[in-house]
């Protein structure tokens, strides 16, 4: 396959909602690691928290879109035709 | 020079980015660690995961380092925020993220911190290869009576 030779179904195999899932898999683990504050020494917050909580961010805005999609489901009824493109 | 020329020519400076990648890995073996030996089963898919994170870092610097820098900075603006702010303070206090963090500079050597130009490879990464590649061949009873109390 090139560019000029695209292959129509290439999106069928497309990873992506793989990759969402997978952030948001990720941004739940910082949550369970944060659970553990109770036995821990304080200590600052250097740049290895923050990139922890990036990822918590990123974890909980990819969880807020699976929200959305889940209150749009429970309130309109899929057709056959949009169904698969969102749910695949 | 067309489109499919120039994406040609990025293809192949990958081909190349990996080529000198094991060259390197080559000529510093330390950075490439064998498995244990009795490393099986869920573990050795541990380590394979460390070992390929630790190749992403030392083989993708500037990008890694961006990425870096964009969690950073979306961590401090989460931060800002009362949840994010709980969040933070709670991980700073967690022991689990001190053994994270022990793991996380084991398997990126901490080339990802310290100072950096935009868009390149940060210092610490070209400092590291170099001591690897370089420093390999000498002797450290020779040198380290030379090195003055104190310096690493």
């Amino acid at each position: 396959m090139t560019l000029t030779d695209p292959i129509a179904a290439l999106a069928d195999d497309c990873s992506f909602i793989g990759y969402l899932v997978g952030l948001a898999g990720v941004g739940r683990v910082v949550h369970t690691l944060a659970g553990d504050a109770e036995a821990g020494t304080p200590r600052a917050a250097d740049d290895f928290v923050h990139l922890l909580l990036g990822l918590a961010s990123l974890g909980a805005g990819i969880e807020s879109l699976g929200q959305g999609t889940v209150t749009a489901a429970q309130t309109t009824r899929p057709t056959t035709t949009d169904a698969p493109r969102w749910l695949r | 020079m067309n489109a499919e020329h120039l994406i040609g020519m990025l293809a192949e400076l990958e081909r190349i980015r990996e080529a000198t990648l094991d060259l390197v890995e080559h000529a510093a073996p330390q950075l490439l660690p064998a498995p244990p030996d009795h490393v099986e089963g869920h573990s050795e898919a541990v380590f394979d995961l460390l070992v390929g994170a630790r190749r992403a870092v030392l083989g993708n610097p500037a990008a890694a380092r961006r990425l870096h820098d964009m969690l950073v900075s979306e961590g401090m603006r989460y931060a800002r925020t009362a949840e994010g702010a709980l969040l933070r303070d709670r991980l700073a206090h967690s022991n689990a993220v001190e053994n994270l963090r022990r793991v996380w500079e084991t398997v990126s050597l901490n080339v990802l911190d310290g100072p950096a130009e935009s868009n390149a490879a940060p210092t610490a990464w070209v400092e590291l290869l170099a001591d690897a590649v370089v420093g390999q061949g000498l002797d450290e009873a020779i040198l380290s009576p030379l090195r003055p109390e104190g310096f690493a």
